[in-house]
């Protein structure tokens, strides 16, 4: 039993928080707050050189052929930094999506697109319900010919204006289906929404009898329920490894602030009050950490235990994440306030992500429903 | 990362499971006697003081090993051994500090639980101030006579013998003057009276010391290094005891699951409340992360790293954890939980006698209250955390100006 990052996984994280420092600095969030489609194809030309975008997919398709522990180091960087961009939706939902329940055609075609930087996706796991039980979907396919039609509505979909297939679940006659869409067909709709957070972009997509071809199709018609469960519990894992490196943003500015600033003639750092919270947001970070990577690990090895690690995981950070970024701004005071200074970056990235691939209460539902049957 | 055990501590594992379901204590556990006997067989199974040295009767087992231990004593439900200051504390202080005569004439017997010992470090007037203590001991040549009070000495009254801190200088600033000393609580001048706790029980104990005596040999480390070898000791944080007091947790929580089953509100099984369900569900998330980082600390243990400060944040977190759990609990269970008799068995804690009054919600409850407060206060760990991990300013503080005393 190891509970450390081997020394691979350390160099992964080094390598990529120095990249992220000369790539990603808080001047280029800021920029791609006020660009149109949101993040840098350069930089997203870099990622692709340096592998990240392959990272989680086999060998044989492009990747690197790691697992979640990577993934979620990868995005706790990314978190820290406030990537803009649609890595998330291409290579969590996109990708991890594909390579659970993509046919192999699919993973042929898709999987070295993404890798090498070509291809951006995303998936449409929300409805107008906002209901995170794939069971609940109510957008409809129903079959025409060799192919299928598509409609319904789905909300808060990822970095769907700049993605190039979207994974769309739909009911059909057999069951819960997923469907791969070319967002470019006739029929779909998407009005962007905008939130507070300055590095994440949605939309909300209509489909008005949007026709596909029968190799839209994945896995098969009526088993998508389980292909859609792993899947968002890999999304729910590595949202809160993206929350956690926010929230470590922020308690690594604080605890470097508080430091220097003086009031009474003293460090603030000094006085109890702003002291003992720093070491609770410590607390709860290094319990996130832990949290965070038990549940990668689980997931990757097939642990008895992965899926409920997973809800176990984002239920605890969703909380840990909003009090550590939330006492951050109070142990700065007014300039934590100000829109100049960066600590709303992180924290506006960790609330939104607060809420998807399951919020608190949806998970710990989940924790109950385990913890019942359990014995 | 790899969280599988390894196939040698899964087959430990067994052995040790087995070795319980042969050894077990059917009855329950009601004086100190058969509490003793217990103790000397798990003693001879080698299932304590795993970790020290073979030549004083340890076991010099791994971290892992002694954690499995611990682990599967929680989740059979095995009464505690006898001594637990002895073990936990007094034993590996002395295998730091102590000399080879000290380690000779006491580690044995700790083990064999043939000496009970507490921990005589508390006064009314230092608490989370430990250095402000003021009990003496004066050198008399031969041996020292010992005068003071000490408060809060848990298993005092069973005691034979005590870690002692005194003062043997107040010249000096408070936390020079501090020593460190062996003393054998069965001597005329010292008087120990049982304190009642809001346990209802009495565990701890006042310790007042009039003209008692301390042998020259029983002194530990050098005069005025006691307040380095509080340090230390107080350093002990239990991180193969983290994995044993989850299972722990796990276990009540189950009950509390079933409980919830039995319940009825609003012509429903309370367990279908989903309000109830929320603090089911949070509960169990909160227990499995302690899981989780009871793992982290047993890798560092287990690569000979100590985890230093790091022991601050693994009893902020376990301490407060068990006041939050057990407030939800109490709040699940609604006037059930506060019984301490004639609840329903269902409602109770446990069912497994051995375990005697500890198997009440209230006792638990209230119990909850203690961890939070002993062996450094939340506020003093806070400090700890802020100042060596962190490393944010001190604070001005009286004691720490001109070497004020
Ligand atoms: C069940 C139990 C068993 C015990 N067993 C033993 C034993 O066997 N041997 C032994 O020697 N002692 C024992 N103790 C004593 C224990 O170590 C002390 O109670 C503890 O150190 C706190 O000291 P105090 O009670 O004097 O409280 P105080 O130090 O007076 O503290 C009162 C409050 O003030 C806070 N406070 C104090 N100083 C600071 C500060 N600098 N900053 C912020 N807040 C502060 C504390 O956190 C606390 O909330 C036991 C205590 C309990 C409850």
């Amino acid at each position: 039993m190891n509970f450390s990052f081997s020394d691979d996984q350390v160099l992964l994280k080094n390598s990529v928080r120095a990249a992220l420092e000369e790539h990603c600095k808080s001047a280029h969030v800021r920029a791609m707050a006020d660009d149109a489609k949101g993040y840098s194809d350069d930089l997203w030309g870099e990622m692709g050189k340096l592998g990240w975008l392959g990272l989680p997919f086999p060998e044989e398709h492009g990747g690197a052929g790691l697992g979640l522990v990577e993934l979620a180091i990868l995005l706790e960087e990314m978190g820290r930094a406030a990537y803009p961009g649609p890595f998330f939706s291409t290579v969590v939902l996109g990708g991890l999506g594909l390579t659970l329940g993509g046919t192999p055609a699919q993973k042929d075609k898709w999987l070295p697109a993404i890798a090498s930087g070509r291809a951006r996706m995303t998936a449409a796991l929300l409805e107008e319900h906002l209901d995170w039980d794939p069971a609940s979907t109510t957008a409809s396919a129903t079959k025409s010919g060799s192919g299928w039609i598509l409609s319904g509505v789905k909300r808060f979909v990822p970095w769907a204006h700049v993605a190039d297939a979207i994974l769309v679940p739909a009911r059909s006659a057999e069951g819960l289906s997923l469907f791969l869409l070319d967002p470019k067909s006739v029929g779909v709709t998407l009005s962007p929404m905008k939130g507070i957070d300055l590095s994440n972009r949605w939309s909300e997509m209509r489909l008005d009898k949007v026709a596909v071809g029968a190799e839209a199709i994945m896995s098969q018609p009526g088993g998508a329920a389980t292909v859609l469960e792993s899947l968002l519990r890999r999304a729910a894992v590595c949202a809160s490894a993206d929350m956690l490196g926010a929230a470590r943003r922020c308690l690594d500015m604080s605890v470097e602030y508080v430091k220097v600033r003086e009031q009474f003639g003293q460090p603030i750092g000094s006085f109890q009050a702003i002291r003992h919270r720093c070491a609770e947001m410590l607390l709860e970070a290094e319990n996130a950490h832990a949290a965070v990577y038990y549940a990668a690990w689980a997931l990757t090895a097939g642990a008895e235990d992965a899926a409920v690690a997973s809800s176990i995981c984002k239920s605890y950070v969703n909380e840990a994440a909003r009090r550590v970024c939330g006492d951050s701004i109070q142990v700065h005071g007014g300039i934590g306030f100000t829109w100049e200074y960066d600590l709303h970056l992180y924290m506006k990235r960790a609330k939104a992500l607060e809420p998807l691939y399951g919020d608190t209460e949806y998970h710990r539902e989940l924790i109950t429903r385990h913890a019942i049957s359990a014995r | 990362m790899d969280l599988n055990y390894t196939p040698e501590d899964i087959a430990f594992r067994k052995q040790v499971r087995a070795w319980l379901e042969e050894n077990l204590p059917r009855k329950e556990i009601r004086t100190l006697d058969d509490r003793l006997g217990w103790h000397r067989k798990l003693y001879e199974a080698g299932y304590l003081g795993m970790g020290w040295p073979k030549e004083y009767g340890g076991g010099g087992a791994r971290p892992m090993e002694q954690a499995i231990v611990a682990d599967e004593l929680a989740r059979s439900k095995a009464p505690a051994p006898a001594n637990s200051l002895g073990i936990g504390i007094v034993g590996p202080t002395v295998i730091v500090h102590g000399t080879d005569a000290q380690k000779k004439r006491y580690l044995k017997k700790i083990l064999t639980a043939e000496e009970l010992w507490c921990q005589l470090y508390s006064e009314p007037n230092a608490g989370s101030d430990l250095a402000a203590l003021k009990t003496s001991a004066v050198d008399q040549g031969d041996h020292f006579l010992v005068n003071g009070q000490k408060i809060w000495t848990s298993g005092g009254k069973v005691a034979h013998w005590g870690l002692l801190l005194a003062r043997t200088d107040t010249k000096v600033p408070k936390h020079k003057g501090i020593s460190c000393f062996l003393m054998n609580m069965r001597q005329p001048g010292v008087d120990v009276r049982p304190l009642k706790q809001i346990t209802g029980s009495s565990e701890f104990c006042e310790v007042f010391m009039t003209n008692a005596r301390v042998e020259k040999s029983d002194q530990m480390g050098k005069l005025g290094e006691g307040w380095a070898i509080a340090q230390t000791t107080l350093g002990y944080e239990r991180g193969g005891r983290a994995l044993a007091r989850v299972t722990n947790y796990a276990s009540q929580h189950s009950r509390l699951v079933e409980a919830a089953k039995k319940m009825r509100r609003h012509g429903k099984p309370l367990i279908e409340d989903p309000l109830v369900r929320q603090k089911i569900g949070r509960i169990w998330a909160d227990i499995e992360v302690e899981r989780y980082q009871a793992l982290r600390t047993l890798t560092q243990l287990e690569r000979g790293e100590h985890p230093g400060a790091g022991g601050s944040l693994t009893k902020l977190s376990y301490s407060e954890l068990e006041k939050r759990y057990m407030e939800l609990a109490l709040e699940i269970l609604g006037p059930y939980g506060q019984l301490t008799e004639g609840a329903p068995k269902e409602f109770q804690l446990e069912i497994d006698t051995a375990v005697g009054e500890q198997g009440s919600w209230a006792y638990a409850y209230l119990w909850s209250r203690a961890g939070t407060i002993y062996a450094g206060s939340s506020e003093i760990q806070k400090n700890v955390i802020g100042e060596r991990i962190l490393g944010l300013p001190k604070e001005t503080r009286a004691d720490r100006v001109g070497g004020k005393a």
